[in-house]
C-alpha cells in the first residue's frame, strides 16, 4: 500500500530576530497511511504549525524527506522542491482565510478553477461548489459575503473549500481553536464523520488533547520540534513512550525514586513502589501513575504498592470525585466513581497496581510529586466537599 | 494499522542530532518573482547609485583620487556660519516641535479635551498644503509692512491706541523661519509620541500611583521615560527633515539673509554658471555626517537607558478630567491646527483673489483675475502645471505599482534577500533626499546620459525620493490583506500571477489607491527634487513658483500657490473619504475581529 504521507529526518531551523536560532522541526519522521486521521499534539511554539507547513510546501524545509502519495515533494538528497500549488493538498487555516471580496460559492470554487488539467466546465464547477456546501450544511449561504457570516458558518465554508477537489491530504491547522466550546463540539463530529464518509487522510494539528483524543486514529506528540510518540490515543495513553508524553497526556501522579535491586523496586519518599515495567538504566527514576488507577479503600488490601494515606481534600468533578492524600512526604491525587466515601482528615489505604506504575529514567530536576500536585487549581465546576465533610 | 513506533522505556537515550546541511533550497523563481526581482533591483539602483556618486565624488574627480571637493568645501569663507544657521535651525525648531508634539499627544491621549479629528489632520498637513506653498502663505501673513494678519494685528492694537506703522510680526526672522520649520516637523513628533502613549502600558503608570505618586510625578517618573525613545524617534525624523529641507528655507530665510545649506546647494546647482559641482558635493557629505550623527546620538540613547516595556496592545488609559479648563485647552488646540493650516491658506486665497497684495482687501471685487490670468495666459505656468500633474500621476502609478510587487515579494517570501530589498528601498529615508537629487543630478545630468532638464530625471528623482513613503504604504496595503489569504490560494493551487490578480490585487486595491494619491501629492507639491532637477526648459509647479517668487508678482506667486493647494486638497479629500470608505487600515485576517467589528 503506498503511504499518504511520509515524513523523514525533516529538519527546519529558523533565525529570529536577534538572530538565535531555533530548530522548529528537528529530525522529525513520521508515515501515514491513506484515510488516517493523524493529529499533531504539542503545546504551543512546539512546531506543529511549522510541520504542517513544511508538509503543505508553505515553508521549506533545510534537510529531510517529504513524499506524498509516492511522489517526493521535498528531498534533500537531490533537491526536489515541489511548490505548493502543485502538491495536489488542501488546507484550513486558522483564520481560516476566506477572501473577503468573494462570495461563499466562489470561495469554494476557487479550488477547481485553478486546476489545470481535466478542465471542467463552469456550470460543473458551481454544481460541485454547492455540493461541498451542502456536505458541510450551509449550502444555503452561497451567496453571502464571508464578513456576514458567523464563526461557525466561516469554519463550514473554509472546510467545504478543502474538501471541494477531492484532494487525497488535508492539513487542518486547529482549525477549531476559534469557535466557542459548544459550536467546537459540533463541528469536531462532524468533521469526523465527513472524513469517514469521504475517505480522504488528515493531518490535523492541535495543542487540544481532548480534542485529539476524539479525533485521532493515530496522535503524534510532538515537543521542542522532536517527534515523542506516534500511536493510537489508547497507546499513547496506556503506553507514553516518555515522561514528557505521559505527563502531557491526561493527568500523572509523579515521585522521584531510585532503584533498590533488594527489594526489586524503587525507594521514594513514599515507600516502595514496584513497576512491571522496566527497570531504567539511571539509577533515578521518574515513577508516574495516574489518579484513575489509584484504589482508596478503608480496610488494608493485600499487595505491593500499598499506602495508608490520611485524604487531605476532596473535589466532586461529576464522573468523579478527586481525593487528594498526603502520607509522609508524599501527596496524590485519586480520581473515584465512588463520590463521598472519604472525608477530609479520613484515613484510607491506597494501592496502585504494579501494571499501572509507569517509570521513566530521571534528570533529577523535576519538582517533586507533592508540589505539582499543589500547584495544579482545581477546574472551576468543581463543587468542594471540604465544608461538607 | 500500521505499527506503532512506542519505543521501550528503556531505549538509551538519542545521540545528539547530526547538524542539519543548511542546504538553502532555493525555489525556481517563477515568472512573477523574476518580475518582482528586476523591478527592487532598479528601484534599488536609482536610489543606491546617486548616493554612491556623491560618496565617490568627494575623492574621485577626472579620473583621479582628489580631495578637491572636500578642501574647496572647508575653505569656503562662510562656511561656518552655513553649518551654524542649519543647525541652530534644525534642532531649535525640533526641539519646538517635540515640545509641541507631546503637548498635542498627551492632551489628545489622556484628556478629556481630546479631538477625534485632530488625528485625522494633523498627520495630513504636509499634504494639504506643500511646505512651498506654506511658505509663502505665511509670507503673505506675516510680512512686517503689509501681512494680513500683522494689519489686523495692528488695526485691533489701534482701538485700544497703541499705533504700530509696521509689525508686530517679521516672518523673514529667525524666530519666523524656526516657526514654519516647527509647524512642519510637528506631525513627525506628534505622531511618534501619539502611538506610543496610546500603546503605552498603563499597568506601569498605575503601579507608580499606588505606591504613592503624585500624576505629575508619576509622568515625570515613569511615563516620560518609557517615551523617550518615540520622542527621540520623532525628534531624529524632525531633525532629518529639517536638514534637507529647501523650500522654506529658500523662500523665508533667504530674504532675511538667513543661509542654510540646502539652499546654497541648489544655488551652487541651479542658480549658478557654471554649476559648482565639487561644492555641492562636499556640502551634501556635510548634510550626510549631520544626519548620520543624529542616528548615531539616538542609538546611543536607546542603548543607555533601560526604558520601559511600550506593550502592544492598546490598554484602557485613566482620562484626566479639565473641567472648567477643556474649553480652554481644546481652545487652544484647535488655535494651533487652524493657525498651523488654514490661516496660511486663508492668506494665499485671499491674496489671490484681491489681484494684488494689500493690507485693505477690498472684499466686493475678489475676483479670479489673477488665476486667469497666471493659469490660462501665462504659457510657462501652465506648462509647469501640466509637467507636475502628469509626472505626479505617472510617476504616482508606477511608484506603487512597483512598491506594491516588492512589498508583496517582501511580505511572502521571508527570505534574506528580501530583507535586503526591502531595506534597501526605505533607505533614502534615513538618509537626505537632498544629496539623493544631487546623486541624481551628477550621475544622470552630464555625459554619457545627459538627462538633465528632462522629464525622464524629474520621473527618476521623484521615484527615488518619495519610494520610502510608496514602500510603507504597499506595505500597509499588503499587510490587510495578510499572508494567511495568498497561501490559502496557494494551497488551492494557483499559481503567483492567479494568486496576485485574483486575491492580492482585488484586496489591495484601495490602499493602493490612497497610496498612489499620497506619492501624487508628494510629487506634485515637491521642489526638493524639482529646484535641482528641473532645467528652465522643463519647468514644473514647486520651480515655477520659486521663479515667481524671485521675480514675478505677489497675486502671481498667491495665485500658483493657491492652485497647488486646491490640487492637493481636492485630491487629500479623496484620500480619505476612500480610507473612510473601505476602512483601509483594518486588518482582515483574524475572523473573530472581523466579526466584533460588524
Ligand atoms: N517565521 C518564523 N521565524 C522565526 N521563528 C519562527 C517562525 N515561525 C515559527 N517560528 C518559531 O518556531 C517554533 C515553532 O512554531 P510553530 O510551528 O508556529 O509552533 P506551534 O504551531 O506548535 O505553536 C516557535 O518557537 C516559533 O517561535
Ligand atoms: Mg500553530
Amino acid at each position: 500500500m503506498q503511504h499518504a504521507v511520509q515524513i523523514e529526518g525533516l529538519t527546519k531551523e529558523f533565525t529570529r530576530r536577534d538572530g538565535t536560532r531555533i530548530r522548529a522541526i528537528d529530525d522529525a519522521a513520521i508515515t501515514i497511511d491513506p484515510g488516517e486521521f493523524i493529529v499533531l499534539l504539542g503545546p504551543s511554539g512546539c512546531g506543529k504549525t511549522t510541520l504542517l507547513r513544511t508538509i503543505a510546501g508553505l515553508e521549506n524545509p533545510d534537510s529531510g524527506r517529504i513524499s506524498i502519495d509516492g511522489r517526493d515533494v521535498f528531498a534533500s538528497h537531490n533537491r526536489t522542491l515541489v511548490p505548493p500549488e502543485q502538491r495536489d493538498l488542501s488546507m484550513m487555516f486558522q483564520s481560516y482565510a476566506l477572501w473577503p471580496h468573494m462570495t461563499v460559492r466562489n470561495n469554494v470554487r476557487y479550488p477547481l478553477e485553478t486546476r489545470r488539467r481535466p478542465r471542467i466546465a463552469r456550470k460543473e464547477m458551481d454544481r460541485r461548489a454547492l455540493e461541498a456546501l451542502e456536505t458541510v450544511g450551509i449550502g444555503e449561504l452561497s451567496g453571502q459575503y464571508p464578513g456576514q457570516l458567523s464563526g461557525g458558518q466561516q469554519q463550514r465554508t473554509a472546510l467545504a473549500r478543502a474538501l471541494v477537489n477531492g484532494s487525497p491530504v488535508i492539513l487542518f491547522d486547529e482549525p477549531l481553536s476559534n469557535v466557542d466550546a459548544q459550536v467546537r463540539e459540533q463541528l469536531r463530529a462532524e468533521l469526523l464523520a465527513t472524513q469517514r464518509r469521504l475517505g480522504f487522510t488528515a493531518i490535523f494539528v492541535t495543542h487540544d488533547q481532548n480534542e485529539a483524543m476524539e479525533l485521532a486514529t493515530r496522535i503524534a506528540v510532538l515537543d521542542q520540534g522532536k517527534v515523542q510518540q506516534v500511536g493510537t490515543p489508547a497507546e499513547i495513553y496506556r503506553n507514553p513512550a516518555t515522561a514528557y508524553v505521559a505527563t502531557f497526556i491526561g493527568t500523572t501522579n509523579e515521585i522521584s525514586g531510585t532503584w533498590d535491586p533488594s527489594q526489586s523496586g524503587f525507594s521514594t519518599d513514599a515507600g516502595p513502589i514496584r513497576s512491571s515495567s522496566l527497570t531504567p538504566e539511571t539509577a533515578s527514576a521518574r515513577i508516574l501513575w495516574r489518579p484513575e488507577d489509584g484504589k482508596l479503600e478503608s480496610s488494608r488490601p493485600s499487595g505491593p504498592n500499598t499506602f495508608e494515606v490520611t485524604v487531605t481534600k476532596t473535589l466532586f468533578l461529576g464522573l468523579h470525585t478527586e481525593y487528594v492524600v498526603r502520607w509522609g512526604k508524599a501527596s496524590a491525587r485519586i480520581w473515584s466513581s465512588e463520590h463521598h466515601r472519604f472525608c477530609p482528615g479520613d484515613q484510607a489505604w491506597l494501592s496502585v497496581s504494579p501494571e499501572d506504575v509507569m517509570v521513566f529514567p530521571g534528570d533529577g530536576a523535576q519538582p517533586t510529586e507533592a508540589e505539582a500536585a499543589e500547584d495544579t487549581p482545581p477546574q472551576s465546576s468543581a463543587v468542594l466537599s471540604e465544608a461538607a465533610g | 494499522m500500521t505499527a506503532t513506533q512506542t519505543p521501550p522505556p528503556t531505549r538509551p537515550p538519542r545521540g545528539p542530532v547530526p547538524k542539519p546541511r543548511l542546504s538553502r533550497m532555493p525555489r525556481k523563481p517563477s515568472s512573477f518573482d523574476t518580475l518582482t526581482l528586476v523591478l527592487a533591483f532598479t528601484l534599488i539602483a536609482i536610489v543606491c547609485l546617486p548616493l554612491l556618486q556623491v560618496v565617490i565624488g568627494m575623492v574621485w574627480k577626472d579620473g583621479e583620487f582628489t580631495f578637491e571637493a572636500i578642501e574647496r568645501t572647508l575653505a569656503l569663507p562662510d562656511l561656518w556660519t552655513l553649518i551654524w544657521n542649519t543647525l541652530v535651525l534644525v534642532i531649535a525648531s525640533s526641539v519646538c516641535a517635540v515640545v509641541i508634539g507631546f503637548l498635542l499627544a498627551w492632551v489628545n491621549q489622556r484628556t478629556d479635551a481630546r479631538w477625534g479629528l485632530l488625528n485625522d489632520i494633523l498627520p495630513y498637513l504636509p499634504f494639504l498644503l506643500p511646505p512651498v506653498a506654506g511658505a509663502v502663505g505665511w509670507i503673505m501673513l506675516l510680512s512686517p509692512t503689509s501681512g494680513l494678519l500683522n494689519v489686523w494685528i495692528r488695526d485691533a492694537l489701534s482701538l485700544f491706541g497703541v499705533d504700530l506703522a509696521t509689525g508686530p510680526f517679521d516672518i523673514h526672522t529667525w524666530y519666523g523661519l524656526i516657526l514654519v520649520y516647527t509647524v512642519y516637523a510637528v506631525p513627525y513628533t506628534y505622531l511618534n509620541i501619539s502611538a506610543a502613549l496610546e500603546s503605552f502600558d498603563s499597568s506601569l503608570e498605575e503601579a507608580s500611583r499606588l505606591s504613592g505618586a503624585g500624576y505629575l510625578r508619576t509622568l515625570r517618573r515613569v511615563t516620560l521615560p518609557a517615551l523617550a525613545p518615540s520622542v527621540g524617534a520623532g525628534f531624529l525624523l524632525s531633525t532629518w527633515f529639517g536638514f534637507g529641507m529647501f523650500s522654506i528655507a529658500a523662500i523665508i530665510g533667504t530674504p532675511a539673509q538667513i543661509d542654510v545649506i540646502a539652499v546654497r546647494i541648489v544655488n551652487l546647482l541651479t542658480f549658478s554658471y557654471p554649476p559648482d559641482e565639487d561644492l555641492a558635493i562636499g556640502l551634501s557629505a556635510i548634510v550626510m555626517v549631520f544626519v548620520g550623527l543624529s542616528y548615531y546620538i539616538q542609538f546611543r540613547i536607546l542603548r543607555s537607558a533601560r526604558f520601559g516595556s511600550i506593550s502592544g496592545k492598546s490598554t484602557q488609559h485613566n482620562i484626566i478630567r479639565l473641567g472648567p479648563w477643556r474649553p480652554v485647552v481644546r481652545g487652544l488646540v484647535l488655535i494651533y491646527v487652524l493657525g498651523s493650516t488654514v490661516l496660511p491658506m486663508i492668506g494665499l486665497f485671499l491674496v489671490a483673489l484681491n489681484g494684488y497684495w494689500t493690507p485693505n482687501i477690498d472684499w466686493g471685487g475678489l475676483s479670479l483675475d489673477a488665476f486667469r490670468s497666471t493659469l490660462i495666459h501665462d504659457p510657462s505656468a501652465r506648462e509647469a502645471l501640466f509637467n507636475s500633474l502628469g509626472l505626479g500621476i505617472v510617476g504616482g502609478f508606477i511608484g506603487i505599482l512597483a512598491a506594491s510587487f516588492v512589498s508583496l515579494y517582501v511580505q511572502r517570501r521571508r527570505t534574506a534577500l528580501g530583507a535586503g530589498i526591502d531595506a534597501a528601498i526605505k533607505m533614502p529615508a534615513s538618509i537626505s533626499n537632498m544629496v539623493i537629487a544631487v546623486g541624481i543630478l551628477l550621475l544622470l545630468g552630464g555625459d554619457p546620459f545627459n538627462l538633465g532638464g528632462t522629464w525622464l530625471i524629474l520621473l527618476i528623482g521623484y521615484l527615488a525620493l518619495y519610494l520610502p513613503q510608496a514602500s510603507i504604504a504597499s506595505d500597509a496595503a499588503v499587510a490587510v490583506v495578510g499572508k494567511d489569504l495568498g497561501e490559502a490560494s496557494t494551497v488551492s493551487g494557483a499559481r503567483d500571477w492567479k494568486t496576485f490578480l485574483r486575491i492580492y490585487a482585488p484586496l489591495m486595491l484601495p490602499g493602493l489607491i490612497g497610496a498612489w494619491a499620497l506619492l501624487f501629492i508628494r510629487i506634485v507639491g515637491d521642489l526638493t527634487a524639482s529646484a535641482i532637477l528641473s532645467g528652465t526648459e522643463n519647468v514644473v509647479l514647486g520651480f515655477r513658483i520659486l521663479e515667481v517668487f524671485n521675480g514675478g508678482s505677489y497675486a502671481e506667486l498667491a495665485a500658483l500657490s493657491s492652485t497647488l493647494v486646491l490640487i492637493t486638497g481636492t485630491v487629500l479629500l479623496f484620500v480619505i473619504i476612500l480610507s473612510k470608505r473601505f476602512g483601509v487600515a483594518k486588518t482582515q485576517s483574524a475572523p473573530r475581529t472581523r466579526k466584533a467589528r460588524r
